[in-house]
């Protein structure tokens, strides 16, 4: 039979020479190839005008990684899909940049027509990290270091969905580390915009990477637009990412192929087979590794990466008031040739924090004898009512109900805000509450926009018998009513 | 992901087709009260419980139950290629996409069922040749190989070589097209449309536009349509493809029968 010539030419995925230049850069060394690219490390041609045209702002630093992505030598429509896969990283980094994801620095297409494969290839230039976390997780991670990474990955995402978009393609390789130690998310070829009515889900090519592929994807139709892709699909990927972090690199499903775990987790997420984590992972994380492991689109869709981002906070503030914020202590962020955005902000927050969690000890000290006045307080009228706020900006002014934009409230607001300190009655932006009373110190929240509180209200739920009152984080609403000060709660359990 | 689906045709029994997930298993032979089947296969040489079928990862394991007789399983597009499964072998893993189980039976009739495994994984042909770690794959790969491969790249044809922007070649028109392919001769329209459902169905999982619309009229060909589409628009059929064809009849690679000159 016919067949084709081997089109999988030897110099695909060739490394260019040290002292190659492209546009205004020169390559100092390969850094390693996958997918549709190679990446050179490299640095600003000396003979280069110091800032191009077109280039993102800000200075930009002198190693850089130079992805090149070749399409000399394919067949169109193939180019056009590399083409497509830098529009979208672009894209993103025009559209949603963050001290959390790398940034572009700039973007350009080749001409070297005496190269028939370099000749129309693509080139990003981003900012050079030191390693990528799977090659950090060649050595243990300590318990510390790892919730220190995780933070940081689940802080990227959460931009990442709050600004509209899924990545797509979250793994180890994607997630790099630099050289100040910062997380920071990669590689967004497969990054997808969330449309629809209510920017629920996006489309993507068909693609992915097994080990990382939520099971619901593998039953997924292949429409016109690609395959449907939803913030959940990160949420999945992270969740085996936490486990592979504290395990060593191990993922959480058996098997010696990538195909072999894809199956055992296709078992799993039709009830053949218990989740079976390794016991490496601390108890929080293998928590919170398993809600985002959660077997359907459905089940997965309560946590967030902003639930997540709150979970953790809420866990340090508990545990350990002097804990370093996932930017890495002041001085390290000092000490960065990068300082993140927001530096003051994320002090003031971190401090703020450390205050509350102080506070919270004391009031432990307490006699616990204090009577709650809930029972009674419920008979009685109301103080006050306020008007549910929700950060998300996709969430406000809706009337569908969204299970994704619905809020929690809290049984205990002085516990740590976990899935099981919340009521089941879920509130939505715009809903009218009545409330009792404010409680000026309870457990710190940090919303969406990273606002900060330390206070709640504690509000009516009319429709729970069983329940009359539970606790709404102030970062929930904008209304301040003028309502008493709650006597402290009696602590729940 | 899927699994696999067997596929027991009429004659042999009841006509079944079961679809087994990762893990999950069916057992064949002729049953009976005590000792339950999902196949039953009726036939009096064939043992109550002749074999088990167990899916693991991305492909399947046959065991043989029997203590005297082997099975035969056989690659239906490996131009003979086959595995011979001996007696009271456990877990003999199956590397074939498609599948057809033999049984041997006293007459000169052999019992058979067929077996897809349309879980394969194909590296990404765009692929730089970097590691075998954790590659970002397409996830619907294809076997180049295979004859419903060459039914896909038939179907695209005319549009790889913008002869037309809508038109899909019809059933014979694919069969007439492949019949000079070794290995294709013998290719009935019955085949190409079990191809092109498997394509549609197993393979890539299309959300095809209704069958049935207003309009449509009996060929019933927006699945092929709704498929050629996405192989284009997602690069699973290249120009490079093409070259799998036979020359077409009487004029060069790429001429249209249109602009074929002194036609």
């Amino acid at each position: 039979m016919q067949r084709p010539a081997d089109a999988s030419g030897s110099d695909r995925g060739e490394p260019l020479p040290p002292g190659h230049r492209v546009g205004g850069w020169e390559v100092t060394g390969p850094i390693g190839a996958g997918g549709w690219a190679t990446v050179h490390a490299g640095r600003r041609a000396a003979d280069a005008p110091p800032d191009p045209a077109g280039g993102v702002a800000g200075d930009p630093p002198g190693e850089v990684a130079l992805k090149v992505l070749p399409t000399g030598g394919l067949a169109p429509r193939q180019a056009r899909a590399i083409a497509e896969s830098a529009r979208r990283e672009v894209e993103l980094a025009r559209r949603a940049g963050h001290p959390r994801l790398i940034r572009l620095l700039d973007s350009f297409v080749l001409s070297e027509p005496g190269h028939p494969y370099l000749d129309g290839a693509i080139v990003l230039v981003m900012e050079r990290a030191e390693r990528s976390l799977r090659d950090r997780l060649a050595t243990p991670v300590t318990a510390a270091e790892g919730a220190r990474l995780i933070t940081g990955i689940i802080e990227g995402l959460a931009h990442l969905h709050r600004s509209g978009w899924v990545h797509g393609d979250l793994k180890p390789d994607n997630v790099l580390l630099m050289r100040d130690g910062s997380v920071k998310l990669a590689d967004f070829g497969l990054a997808t915009e969330l449309t629809g009515t209510h920017g629920t889900h996006g489309y993507a090519p068909p693609m992915g990477t097994l080990d990382y592929l939520p099971p619901e994807r593998r039953r997924a139709p292949l429409g016109e637009h690609g395959i449907q892709v939803r913030p959940s699909a990160d949420v999945w990927a992270l969740g085996i990412v936490i486990h592979e972090v504290f395990a060593g690199g191990a993922p959480p499903f058996p098997g010696a192929t990538a195909m072999a775990r894809a199956a055992a987790a296709q078992e799993y997420a039709e009830g053949r087979a218990a989740l079976r984590t390794d016991h490496a992972v601390p108890p929080f994380w293998r928590e919170l590794a398993t809600d985002c492991l959660a077997p359907t689109h459905e089940s997965r869709a309560a946590h967030t990466a902003e639930t997540l981002l709150h979970r953790i906070t809420a866990a340090r503030a508990a545990e350990d008031p002097e804990a370093p914020t996932a930017e890495g202590p002041p001085s390290a962020a000092q000490a960065s040739p990068h300082p993140p955005v927001r530096p003051l902000h994320r002090r003031a927050r971190a401090a703020l924090l450390a205050g509350a969690a102080v506070c919270g000890a004391a009031v432990a000290l307490w006699p616990h004898g204090a009577r709650d006045a809930a029972p009674a307080a419920a008979r009685a009228e109301a103080s006050g009512s306020l008007r549910v706020f929700n950060a998300e900006q996709g969430c406000r002014n809706r009337t569908d109900r969204n299970p994704r934009c619905s809020l929690g409230l809290a049984i205990d607001p002085l516990k740590a805000y976990t899935p099981d300190n919340v009521v089941a009655t879920r509130v939505w932006d715009g809903e009218v509450l009545a409330v009792d009373c404010l409680l000026p110190r309870g457990m710190p929240i940090v919303d969406e926009s990273d606002a900060v509180s330390v206070e709640w209200f504690r509000v009516r739920l009319p429709g729970d018998a069983a329940r009359p009152t539970a606790w709404l984080p102030a970062v929930r609403t904008k209304d301040r009513p003028a309502v008493p000060e709650c006597p402290r709660p009696t602590p729940v359990n | 992901m899927s699994g696999v689906l067997i596929h027991l045709p009429r004659g042999s029994g009841d006509a079944v087709t079961l679809r087994l997930g990762p893990g999950e298993s069916a057992r064949f032979g002729r049953g009976s009260e005590t000792i339950p089947v999902e196949l039953r296969l009726v036939d009096a040489a064939i043992s109550r419980l002749a074999g088990e079928i167990r899916v693991t990862d991305d492909h399947w394991q046959l065991s043989n139950h029997s203590t005297t007789q082997s099975y035969l399983v056989e690659n239906p597009e490996g131009a003979g290629e086959y595995l011979r499964v001996p007696p009271r072998r456990a877990g003999a893993p199956i590397p074939f996409e498609f599948s057809r189980v033999v049984l041997p039976t006293r007459g000169e009739a052999t019992v058979a069922f067929q077996v897809f495994a349309p879980d394969h994984v194909y590296l990404d042909p765009a692929a730089t040749g970097g590691s075998w770690g954790s590659p970002t794959v397409t996830a619907y790969s294809l076997d180049e190989t295979a004859i419903y491969f060459l039914v896909l790249v038939a179907l695209c044809e005319p549009r790889l070589r913008d002869e037309s922007p809508v038109a899909v070649p019809t059933t014979p028109e694919i069969v007439d097209r492949l019949a000079g392919l070794p290995g294709c001769a013998q290719l009935t329209a019955r085949a190409v449309s079990s191809h092109i459902d498997y394509l549609a169905d197993e393979k890539t999982r299309i959300s095809a536009p209704a069958e049935t619309g207003p309009g449509r009229g009996p060929r019933r060909n927006g699945k092929r349509e709704a498929l050629v589409g996405l192989a284009l628009r997602f690069g699973l059929v290249r120009e490079e493809h093409l070259a799998l064809l036979p020359p077409r009849a009487g004029g060069g690679e790429g001429a249209a029968p249109g602009r074929r000159l002194g036609k």
